[in-house]
């Protein structure tokens, strides 16, 4: 088990280090996080490529229907849902309930993930 | 239709860093906007803080709601800053936004793998000629592309809001709360 507190990084203006330091960290597993903003801006970040790679996984093989838009949401919550609780085993509370940490970002990500669906399918099957 | 498609992803990737960067000469380099954000985020952490050791001290409930009184009214203030670049911002797109929708009138610049629900359908078909609902108008992809590329790059360049003030909801259009129940 790591135990590295690191320095303190603000969340304001993110450097390309600050995010070299943040994947280093994400893929520690079970890694302290002293910072709350800090595992939920990986959450965030995790969550936008993986919008991005559904969506052109969707486009790819072609997924067609509802039930696209529903296996996003499925398999989008379940990856974050064992990253938090598996992988890193933080304790969900301090963040103020499952629901803050599985509605991170799914928004935008749910956004990217129509774009990247959309222009693939539109772009190789019409 | 992929270059239309590829073409919308760059006008929103455009639109998103003009918008940024109108509101940053307009609102986050000012002297007043830094103060003010930096008050209130330094507030609202404090308040968490306070929130999580629970008290029946009627004094100190007294405080946390003097606290909550004054963030309250910095975050007003915020957002009446943020307030007069949205409205110059809004214009601005407005206008840009009409100008795309007449290139793109009647054009369809993508096929959905789906298709949408009735209340959507008014968006996503827009000026579309045929019954086809799983063709895709420009205004569609548009909202989609914004929705996505905006929130990354303000994330990005460190200019979203922090989570610890958008957690508190104290912002200008947020229902007051009662504390202490």
């Amino acid at each position: 088990m790591a135990n590295h507190p690191t320095k303190k990084v603000k969340t304001d203006g993110e450097s390309a280090q600050t995010m070299q330091s943040l994947l280093a960290k994400a893929i520690q597993p079970e890694y302290q996080w002293s910072d709350k903003d800090e595992f939920l801006d990986v959450v965030y970040w995790m969550r936008q490529i993986m919008g991005l790679v559904l969506g052109l996984v969707w486009g790819f093989i072609p997924m067609r229907g509802f039930i696209g838009l529903a296996l996003f949401f499925v398999v989008n919550v379940a990856i974050v849902y064992l990253y938090y609780s598996s992988f890193q085993k933080v304790d969900e509370e301090e963040y103020g309930g499952a629901s803050e940490i599985l509605k991170e970002g799914l928004m935008t990500s749910f956004s990217s993930f129509l774009v990247a669906w959309i222009i693939l399918y539109s772009a190789l099957y019409s | 239709m992929l270059s239309d498609c590829i073409l919308i992803v760059c006008i929103s990737i455009c639109t998103a860093f003009l918008g940024e960067g109108l509101t940053w000469v307009m609102v986050y380099r000012t002297d007043k906007y830094k103060k003010l954000k930096a008050e209130v985020e330094k507030q609202s952490k404090k308040l968490e803080k306070q929130r999580e050791t629970e008290t029946n001290d009627r004094t100190q409930k007294k405080k946390l709601e003097r606290q909550e009184e004054k963030l309250k009214n910095n975050s007003r203030d915020l957002s009446l800053v943020k307030m007069k670049s949205m409205f110059a911002i809004g214009f601005a797109f407005t206008a840009l936004l009409s100008m795309f929708n007449s290139i793109f009138d009647g054009r369809v610049v993508a096929n959905l793998p789906f298709t949408p629900i009735s209340l959507i359908q008014g968006i996503s078909h827009r000026n579309l000629p045929g019954e086809d609902y799983t063709h895709c108008s420009f205004i569609f992809l548009y909202i989609l592309c914004t929705m996505s590329i905006r929130q990354n790059i303000q994330k990005l360049l460190g200019l979203a809001p922090s989570r610890a003030a958008s957690k508190q909801g104290t912002g200008f259009f947020t229902p007051p709360t009662q504390l202490g129940r």
